[in-house]
């Protein structure tokens, strides 16, 4: 816009860049021991094939579950006084810190063969999430959820819900006002949400291993192919590090800075 | 958000920075002072239930304390070579020991103190009913082993070959996980982990055979070598035995 930028004081930007230096040296190391000569081999290769493929239909099903689960979720926790909000809004934030690893294990509890509802699952459909790449749908869905609801809350917060009592009072159904003022105005900040659950599902590895195996083809997504590769392959495990890095570049660069509804 | 609004000057949040820094520093987050006059063995996974015992046994000789790091060989393998703190070095697969140099030569080694042989194992309902060694060719089953290129892995191939493995699991205690929360109807693992977990049993009785795992003991520091000696020691080769571990390992072709 027209404002001028704000005058930063030196001694900010400078710690700001040492923020800045922080995260990007790690890639830049990834990337000065990459091995760009024999990338083409080494991508090329089965197991690399396999691992893109596995990731990228277990991320863009666990994305299209986040948006369908998430949407009424991040609207309930902002227009709904529902009771112990907190205690709610905690439990849907718990996935962002809890460790992976944890997230499967109790995954495994809930839904593994022998879980709490896993095993009525198994006894009356006969379905068993581990091992399956329904079950790597489970686990990135658990981990990614909350970055898409706290996205589209905090969107949702800011907006206000000033044009939707104007409608209400005009008489449209609220279904209506959901559907044509709520989510249109709804839509940059549920794309900057999906492009977060999507590159976090993408990324995901302890959840995946500890719930839904690894096994090539079926749940051995890149990062498990890449912890996989750092056993017997280092070449390897770069080559899929670069994958992983390019594409959640190129999943998180749309993102635009500003998409938070204006009011 | 209605946070209860916290004021604190911009100088007094600078100081709580400045005091954290220096706290941190103090409590030497860079250097292991605080492990300085223990013992750091790194052990591999299938180790896991007996080093408690002999890090008993160890002490009880006189020894220092000891820090276990247990994990798959191979991954302590590259925690070494990047620098990792560690005065012995207990691996399943000799090979590891090569690859280690030139960065980090052990400056002595025991090799073959101790075998474990690889059993197929059931959760103890055995819910899939597994009955010999052609189950493992099942397909209605979900069976798990070690990933290849670790070391229970690799002899899980040479021994058994090509199978319908469900999940490839980074070490021989992922394993053993499945097959104890019931999670898998069958599972490669050590003759060890059977005497250990009591939730899983082996799926059928068959003696001990090769290929199997032979365990090697390095040790990196002038510290550690004290440690090797205990280890040929009658109190930690009693241990060992106690446990399920081979005394020694198989001669060749005995399988």
């Amino acid at each position: 816009m027209s404002r001028t930028p704000t005058q930063a004081p030196r001694s900010v930007l400078v710690v700001a860049i040492l923020g800045i230096a922080f995260l990007a040296l790690p890639v830049v190391g990834l990337l000065q021991r990459a091995p760009w000569s024999s990338l083409d081999d080494l991508l090329g290769r089965r197991t690399v094939l396999d691992a893109l493929r596995v990731s990228f239909t277990v991320s863009a099903m666990a994305a299209a579950i986040v948006v369908v689960l998430g949407t009424p979720l991040a609207w309930m926790l902002v227009r709904v006084d529902i009771p112990m909000r907190r205690l709610v809004r905690a439990l849907v934030v718990l996935p962002m810190v809890l460790p992976p690893v944890v997230g499967g294990t109790a995954l495994l509890f809930a839904l593994g063969r022998r879980g709490l509802v896993g095993q009525l699952l198994d006894r009356w459909f006969d379905i068993t999430l581990p091992f399956t790449m329904a079950g790597a749908v489970v686990a990135a869905t658990f981990v990614a959820l909350p970055f898409y609801v706290m996205t589209v809350e905090g969107a949702l917060r800011t907006m206000g819900d000033d044009l939707e009592q104007i409608a209400g009072t005009l008489g449209a159904p609220p279904l209506t006002v959901l559907r044509r003022i709520t989510l249109p105005r709804l839509l940059p900040a549920m794309g900057a949400g999906l492009a977060l659950a999507w590159a976090r599902a993408l990324g995901e590895f302890g959840a995946t291993i500890t719930f839904a195996g690894n096994l090539p083809g079926r749940t051995r997504t890149l990062p498990l192919a890449t912890f996989q590769a750092l056993e017997s392959d280092p070449e390897a495990a770069l080559a899929l590090s670069l994958v992983l890095l390019a594409v959640s570049l190129v999943v998180l660069l749309p993102t635009r800075d500003r998409w938070l509804p204006t009011r | 958000m209605n946070l209860p609004a916290l004021r604190l000057p911009g100088t007094a949040i600078m100081r709580l920075v400045v005091v954290g820094l220096l706290a941190a520093g103090g409590c030497s987050l860079l250097d292991d002072d605080a492990n300085s006059d223990r013992l750091t063995v790194f052990v591999a996974s299938s180790l896991t239930d007996v080093i408690g015992d002999l890090a008993t046994a160890w002490e009880s000789a006189g020894g220092s304390g000891l820090v276990e790091v247990v994990g798959g060989s191979n991954h302590l393998a590259a925690q070494l070579r990047d620098g990792a703190p560690a005065d012995v070095f207990i691996t399943a697969d000799a090979a590891l020991l090569d690859l280690l140099t030139p960065d980090r030569t052990p400056i002595a080694v025991l090799a073959r103190f101790a075998s474990n042989h690889l059993v197929v194992a059931v959760p103890i309902d055995d819910p899939a009913g597994i009955r010999g060694p052609a189950d493992l060719q099942r397909t209605d089953t979900i069976l798990v082993a070690c990933v290849i290129g670790v070391p229970c892995g690799d002899t899980s191939f040479e021994r058994y070959g090509d199978l319908p493995i469900d999940s490839y699991e980074p070490s021989v205690r992922a394993v053993v996980a499945r097959l104890a929360l019931g999670e898998a109807d069958l599972g490669i693992v050590y003759a060890t982990d059977v005497a250990a977990e009591p939730r899983i049993i082996a799926a059928w009785k068959e003696p001990p055979a090769c290929p199997c795992v032979i365990y090697t003991a390095a040790a990196m520091t002038e510290r550690g070598r004290p440690f090797l000696e205990f280890l040929e020691s009658d109190h930690a080769r009693d241990v060992l035995a106690t446990h399920g571990f081979a005394r020694e390992a198989q001669p060749p072709g005995s399988s």
